[in-house]
This record gives C-alpha cells, structure tokens and sequence, in this order.
C-alpha cells in the first residue's frame, strides 16, 4: 500500500503545456538564428589568406552549415531550457503527480492552538497558511496549466465538518480553509476520512470525478490523533502527513477539577484540582483560585512537577501529575470556580479548568412506591437533604390534601406507580405509564434491547448503555412535548416530557426488569437525572463539558429573551425548540459558555446559567508534534514542514539567468 | 617571449658563449673588399698555399720563394689563398604580419637576426641588416668587428613592425645594395599577400648563398590547439581585412593543408633556385635553432 514517504520525491507540472509551446517557439527559432547569423568573435592573425581559401574550401563542399557544437549555443539552449521549464512550473511533489482528488484534512484540535507555530502563531494558523499554498501550488498554472485536481477541505477535530466539496475552485477551498476556526476539542480523524471516502465515491460537483480513483487524503495535523489506532487505509488510498508543531513544545495544565460542598458548611467547597504536566523537566507552577473571575486563593509554594516519561510497559509518555487542594472557600451556587497554573507554556487554552459551583446542600427527594433497595441505596448514597418514602396512597392522599404538595421536594421519584395527578411537579419515575400526560401506554414489551442513544443528553452524561438488557418493558407512544432520550425498536425505553410546571424523567422499564442496577451506568444516570429534574429540566450544569459538547435543556416556564454569551467573547449558538428546550453549543472553545433569560417583566433581573467548558488535558496537552501516523496497519511518515510542493520554477529562472550571465561572461572573453 | 628592451635580451651573456664558437660558412666563395679570415678566390696573404708564378717586376719580394731561386736559379712567387671578409646580409621582415603569435615571430626575428649578426662581427664579417614594411626600407650597413655589436643590437631594437610588406621590392633594394655578394638570411614568415616568387627571384639570380628562415608561430601551425575554434571573425594584421570563418575541425584542417602547401611551394622553389629553407616554429629554442638546426644546414659551423 502506498504511503507517504520522503524518499518517494515526484515532480509534479504545473503548466506543462506552457513549458512545452515556450520550448517549441523558441528552441528552434534560436538554432534558426544560429544558421542564419551567427555571433563570432573577433580575432587578430597575421594572415587570412589560408583561412579564407580554407573556409571557401568547406563551404563548396558542404550545401549547408551543419550545427557544430558551440559553447555558447550550448549555454544559450541550457538557458532557454531552463526558461521553459520554469514556465512549465514543476514542483517537487510527495509522490502525487497525477492525483485527480485531494482531500485536504486539517486538525483544529486544541492542540493545534499550541503557539509554536510560525511568529508564534499557533499551528492552525500555520497548517491553514500551508493547506492554502498547497492549494494555489496545485491551481497556479494559469492559462496554459495542466488539469489540476479536484480538492475537498475538512476541518476535523471531535468530529468532522466538511467545508468545502471536491471543487476544482482554487478560491473556494482557499476561502474554506482560511474559515476553519480553532477548537479546544479532542482529535478524531476516523470520521474526516470516512467523509473523504464517501465524497470522493460520490464525485465532484459536477459529477464528473472518476469514481474508480480514491482521494489522496493530505493531513495537516500535529499528528497527536487519538483514533489512529482503530483506522487502516483501503487499497490504493495514499495519506501525505504534513506533521504541524515542534518535537519539543512544555506544557503544563489543569487535568481535572472538582467542587463539593463541605456537609459542616453548606456555604463553603472544597475545590480539587489536578495539574498535569507535559514537559520532559521538571516544572513548577503556582495555582490560583478564582471564583466568577475574582482571585480568591494561590498556592502557599510553588507545585513541584516532574518530568513526563515513558510508561514502563508500553512506553508511551505519560504525564507527570499532582493534586492540589483548595479547602474551605466560600463560594455561591451557580459561581464558575477557576484554577488556573501561571507557568508559561505553549498552549493557554488548557492553563484553567472551571466548573460551576453546585448548589447550596442537598435535594429534597421523595420516594414514592414499593421502595427497592436498589433505588433507595443509590438515593441515600447521592446524600440528600431529605429523603421520605410514601406509599402511593400516602402519596395520593397528600396530593389530595395539597396539590402543590410534589413542590415541597426537588424530586420525586415514582417506582413502578402513578399518581393520580401528575400536573406539576419533578418526577423521575420508573416502570407504570404516567397518567395524565400525552405519554400513551400500548402494552408491554419483552427482551428489549437499546437501539437509538442520544449520549450528547446531560442525562446520558457518563451512562453507558451498550450492555443494558431489559426483560420487560412497558410499550408507550410519546406525546408532542416528550422528548426521547433512548429508543428501542419497541418504543421509548427513556423519554423526558416538560409541560408547565410539570417535569418528567420517565424510564419505561422497571430497573428490577433488567440487569441495569448491576451497571455504574444505572447509579450515573439516577444522579444525572435527579440533578437534572432538581435544575427544573436544565441540564447539570455542575459538570463541566468537553470543548465540543452541546448543552441542553429547557428553559424554566415564562422564560423571555434568552441569550447566550462565552467568555471567549463568541456568541456559541443558541436554537430555540418546541416546548421551551434549547441547545446551546456546539461549545468547541474552553472557558465558559452562559444562558441568560427574564421571567417577567423586561426589566426583570435576567437568570443565567453557566457552562464550564475544559479542555482534555490528558490528550490536547501533549504538545509534541508525532513523527509518523500510526494506524492500525500502516505507518506514514511525516513530510518535512513546506517540502510537500516546492515549486521549482524560481530556482530554475534564477539558474537561466546565471547561465545567461555565464554565456556572457563567455562570450566578453572571446571578444 | 617577452618583447625585448634591452640588448640582454636580445642576446644574453650565455647564448653569446656558444655564439662566440660558431661561424658563418658559405657554400660559395666571395671576393672580398678587404682582407679577412675567409678564403678567396684570390690569391693573398695567407697562409694557406695556392700556386706558384714567375715573378714579374714589381711583385712583393716578400711572397719570392728563395729556397726554389737557390736550387733553380729562377725566381718563383708564391701564391697563397685570399682570406677574405664575408659580407653577412640579414634582411628581417617587420610587416604587421610578424607582430604575431606566441612567441611573437617579430621578438624571435629580433633575438635571431641579433644572434646571426653577433656571430658574424665576432667573426669578422661584414654585416648588413636590412629591415622592410610597407614601402620603407631601413639598412644599418658595414658592420664589422665585434664592438659594433651594440650599434646593431640598437637597430634591431627599435624596430617597429606594421604595415604590409613588399616583399619583392625588398628584395631588389637588397640585391642592388652593393654589399657585396655574400650570405642573405631571410627572416621572414612568407606570408606575402602578392607571393613571395617575385621577391626570390630578383636575389637568386645574384649569386647571394641564400637561406630562407621561414618564421612562423605555434598559433598559425596549429590553431586548434591554440583556441582558434569555433565561430569567428578573423582580422588580417596587416590589410585589416575580415573574414568570417567558423573554426570547425573541417575549416581547421583545410587551414593546415593550405598552410603546409604553402611552405611546400616556398620550400620547392627555393630548392629550385638553390636557396636553403627553413621553417623555424618561434616556441623553438633559440640556441638549438643556432647550434642543432642551422649547424646542420651548413650555415653555421
């Protein structure tokens, strides 16, 4: 299979046409000349008689002037060859003279924020700066250029965007690359070559591509992928890696944060942080403490990192890391709390990590139904405020005496019953059908399995739901303001439904049903979902996202004039939907992302709600750029920085006029 | 050769050591003007013997051979051979044509006819130089004796090559000189636009012993191995006139076969009319040239 390779040198023509009609036109026009009139230098001898009966003699003999091999007519068709081959503008090339398409593939992961880049820039700046040379190398002929390829721009970071179809538009693809904006995400390039392939089946605009070639895929990217692993390349897919960044780039940044509250002082948290290090010495760092923006804290002494170095069984560097502890700080609901290392390094974007400082105590919950020991003890484990279990006619007759009763907790959870009435309330409940709302039950399903699994939900925040089996479900149809969360072919296994006060998680199945409770999955999606009914149907915005994410949710009733803002000081997107629910995101810059609303009047104080948004350290903060794509079954080596298409048509102008000069320098020394 | 400005260099104090054993040798015998270290046809004082005669009143009583009046009774003269001086002509061509080549054939005249000359003022000879271009003639004449030798070595000196020579012209000056029969070396290269025929014939037929020094330059003998190649406009030295000539190996070699046709005709009639030829290349060592070639020709001894 072939491969990338430096050795694999090819010289690609740019305007060969036009090489050829300038070595055409001029070539023979000089020989002519040379026939016709010939430059000759001037030289004194004591006699000519011999020499003119001698020329005389040759000339009767010979009809015609044969080309005698002439130092200057040599040097004169050097420079004239040289001359149209400039013209003809060859470059030298990666071993893709002839390719019809090319993807070009560039890496807008957080790492390429890195400011190791040309000036200082940062290496999307400079893998954007080379794509577009690549672009105008490959479309600079002009009149006379040869056929030049089609090209496609993707922009590939989490996932993949396609830009710019396969277009024979020099400006078009220039116009797309330079758009490609940089993100704090992971790097994935899986789906980036899945969307190469598919175009380039597909054919070019015009539809007029040759299905049968596949696309020469050039990857602009440091080279610090995390799904290379699983990829492998088809028959007769090339891959040219045009490696971005240094080999030696330090970093250090915050890993992971978290914040819980100190059960003696509700009012206080206890701020965790870990810092990790990338640098191959030992760095130090101080950490700072913010609280919406305001510093509250540093590190009495400096941390002390070590190096990073090579795992000892895989041999794959691993980042020095250690803990640090912010105790006691008094910090609101809601506040975004920061740490942020001051060491200097090359990539800022992973210097802080936030998190939105959870709420003051824990949730009133109310159990209602037969009280399983499975959802009791994962309620009593999430250390509620209050925890009460009713029977359904406790709870029936309490909704009788007070029908508001559902708002004295923050949630209540419903195991295999329903309430007589259901009209306001949080309930995340489990199993029988919900009365009174636009969720019909049809039956009941057995060996169900999960089909469709909306991950992005903040209920699904850390729910794996790959293995989940469920032996009997109850088969409902959704209303018009449900909102499916997990879907089997036999119906909604989990749905949320929103109406006025109203807020419901409903899961169709009764946990006892399936083998859920013995899955981490069914503990992280009970406390997801509790967080979620308690924010009144806004996600968990305690739990910071991962740059690419999108926040969802629903906005409180009567809700007015949202609006989003992110301290990048980009609008993120913010759609609107039916019933109330939005999405904002997605949020591909680290730092934090803010939904402002009014209830009320418009001169109401606007609520907002906050968004952390951190970076991956672990992955993104590795700064060195990789030698050599790895893939599953192939390795492509990196071509040097700007090697991939030198044009060569400078060079050889610049040794015409040198030529030029020496055939006149020849030509002095003969006269 | 660097062009010579002083008579060192003309002559320096080595090449006059080999010099000074040498002699100019004629093939034929000249009377004289005055006595010399050369034989006679007439008979004289020296002491080589001839033939005897009656002696008649007034005869040198001091040439009577007394020892045949004793056992005779008659008086006999004695008649010894004549030596006389040689009269030595060295006629140098300094037309611009000699002003060529590398050696410069004009430098190599010089330094010859100065070398020629020495050898026959140490000899006692008389020599003339004549030097010829365009229409004009220079003559330095009655040279005799060894001390004159600065007085030649500053004519040759301030020679100045230029213009075209007439070399037939040259030559009928030189036979009606009035030095005398005797040796004529011709330091030329022949290279006479109208023919060098005319100007041989006019000396031939006046009994001179004739040697015809034929210079020619390494560049006119073989151009090609001197950078004459390729595409050229050639400029006659002395006629300026041009020709364009594309120095191919064809055209180069057709210039030899014209250049060796022409020192075969030249070589021809001088044998034809007993004159001796010699074609002397300018990169040839001057002393060989004077003790190996000309020695060998018979001029030198």
């Amino acid at each position: 299979m072939m491969v990338g390779n430096p050795a694999m040198l090819a010289l690609d023509w740019i305007a060969p046409l036009a090489g050829a009609v300038i070595a055409a036109s001029t070539i023979p026009p000089l020989l002519a000349l040379y026939f016709l009139r010939l430059r000759r230098s001037r030289r004194v001898v004591a006699a000519t008689m011999h020499w003119r009966r001698a020329a005389e003699d040759v000339r009767a003999n010979a009809p015609f002037q044969r080309l005698r091999l002439s130092l200057l007519l040599l040097l004169q068709l050097i420079a004239l060859g040289l001359v149209a081959l400039g013209i003809a503008q060859p470059q030298v090339d990666l071993g893709l003279g002839g390719a019809e398409k090319i993807a070009i593939l560039i890496d807008r992961s957080g790492s390429m924020g890195a400011l190791d880049g040309e000036a200082d820039g940062t290496r999307l700046a400079q893998a954007k700066e080379q794509a577009v040379e690549r672009v105008r190398a490959l479309h600079g002929g002009g009149l006379f250029a040869g056929p030049a390829p089609s090209i496609m721009v993707i922009a590939f970071a989490s996932e993949a965007t396609v830009l710019c179809p396969f277009t024979d538009s020099a400006v078009q693809a220039i116009t797309a690359i330079e758009s490609i904006e940089a993100t704090d995400e992971s790097t994935a390039i899986g789906g980036g070559i899945e969307l190469a392939r598919s175009f380039a089946a597909r054919g070019g605009e015009d539809g007029t591509a040759n299905l049968s070639v596949p696309a020469v895929l050039e990857v602009y990217s440091d080279g610090r992928i995390a799904d290379l692993e699983g990829l492998s390349l088809r028959d007769g897919e090339r891959v040219v890696f045009h490696r971005i960044g240094g080999q030696d780039s330090p970093n250090v940044g915050v890993g992971a944060i978290a914040v819980t509250r100190m059960p003696e002082s509700p009012g206080e948290v206890r701020v965790f942080a870990r810092v990790v290090s990338w640098s191959k010495s030992p760095r130090q760092t101080d950490l700072e403490l913010r609280v919406d923006g305001r510093l509250l804290a540093v590190t009495p002494a400096p941390m002390e990192l070590a190096a990073a170095s090579p795992d000892a069984a895989t041999g794959a560097l691993l980042p020095a890391q250690t803990q640090a502890v912010f105790p006691g700080v008094q910090v609101p609901a809601g506040a975004v709390v920061e740490v942020r290392v001051t060491a200097e390094d090359r990539l800022p974007a992973d210097n802080a990590a936030r998190v939105v400082a959870p709420r003051l105590g824990g949730l009133k919950i109310a159990l209602v139904g037969r009280g399983s020991f499975v959802l009791r003890s994962v309620i009593e484990g999430m250390s509620p405020a209050s925890f009460e279990s009713f029977t359904l006619d406790a709870w029936n007759a309490r909704l009788a005496k007070d029908p508001s009763a559902p708002d004295a907790f923050d949630v209540v959870v419903l195991e295999q019953v329903a309430p007589q009435s259901m009209a306001r309330g949080r309930y995340l409940m489990f199993g029988a059908a919900p009365t009174g709302t636009s969720i019909v039950p049809f039956g009941t399903k057995q060996q169900v399995l999960p089909r469709s699994i909306r991950s992005e939900h903040p209920l699904l925040q850390y729910v794996n739901l790959d293995d989940l089996f469920v032996a009997s479900m109850t088969a409902v149809a959704p209303g018009s303001d449900s909102d499916v969360v997990v879907e089997a072919s036999e119906g909604p296994m989990i749905l949320t439904l929103s109406r006025g006060p109203l807020t419901l998680v409903y899961v169709s199945f009764d946990p006892l049903d399936s083998d859920w409770p013995f899955q981490r999955s069914f503990v992280n999606f009970t406390a997801n979902a509790l967080a979620w009914l308690a924010a009144g149907g806004l996600p968990a915005a305690e739990e910071p996202l991962s740059p690419g994410a999108v926040a969802s949710g629903r906005l409180p009733a009567g809700a007015q004039a949202p609006s989003a803002r992110s301290s990048t000081g980009m609008t993120p997107p913010l759609s609107l939907l039916e019933g109330g629910r939005f999405t904002l995101g997605p949020l591909r810059r680290a730092g934090t992302a803010t939904l402002e609303w009014q209830i009320g009047s418009k001169s109401a104080t606007p609520t907002s709600l906050a968004f952390a948004v951190n970076m991956d350290c672990q992955t993104e903060g590795r700064l060195d750029a990789a030698d050599q794509l790895q893939l599953a079954t192939n390795s492509i080596a990196a071509q040097p920085s700007r090697a991939a298409s030198q044009s060569m048509w400078p060079w050889l102008l610049l040794a015409a006029v040198g030529v030029l000069l020496l055939e006149w320098w020849v030509w002095l020394r003969r006269t | 050769m660097n062009e010579p400005g002083t008579i060192d260099d003309l002559l320096d104090s080595r090449l006059m050591a080999h010099l000074d054993r040498l002699d100019v040798v004629s093939k034929k015998i000249f009377s004289g003007k005055i006595h010399g270290e050369r034989r006679s046809r007439r008979r004289g004082q020296s002491v080589e013997f001839a033939d005897f005669r009656n002696y008649s009143h007034g005869d040198d009583l001091r040439f009577v051979d007394w020892n045949i009046y004793a056992r005779l009774d008659r008086l006999f003269l004695k008649m010894f051979l004549e030596e006389e001086d040689l009269s030595m002509v060295i006629a140098v061509d300094a037309s611009a044509s000699m002003d060529f080549g590398t050696p410069n054939k004009m430098h190599y005249a010089r330094r010859l006819a100065m070398a020629l000359g020495y050898i026959g003022l140490v000899n006692n000879n008389r020599v003339s130089l004549f030097s010829f271009s365009d229409d004009r003639i220079e003559r330095l004449t009655g040279l005799r004796g060894r001390r004159r030798t600065r007085e030649m070595g500053q004519w040759l000196l301030n020679l100045q090559p230029g213009g075209t020579a007439d070399f037939a012209a040259a030559c009928r000056a030189i036979a009606l000189g009035g030095q005398g029969r005797g040796v004529l070396l011709l330091l030329s290269d022949f290279l006479f636009p109208d023919g060098f025929e005319k100007g041989l014939r006019s000396i031939a037929g006046r009994g001179f012993d004739v040697y015809a020094l034929q210079l020619l330059a390494p560049d006119e003998i073989d151009p090609a191995r001197h950078g004459v190649l390729g595409d050229l406009r050639l400029v006659d030295s002395e006629s300026a006139a041009e020709v364009e000539v594309t120095a191919s190996s064809a055209v180069v070699g057709q210039y030899r076969e014209r250049l060796d046709a022409h020192i075969a005709s030249l070589r021809e009639y001088c044998v034809r009319r007993n004159i001796a030829h010699q074609v002397v290349e300018t990169s040839l060592q001057l002393e060989t040239l004077l003790v190996d070639y000309l020695r060998r020709r018979g001029l030198l001894a």
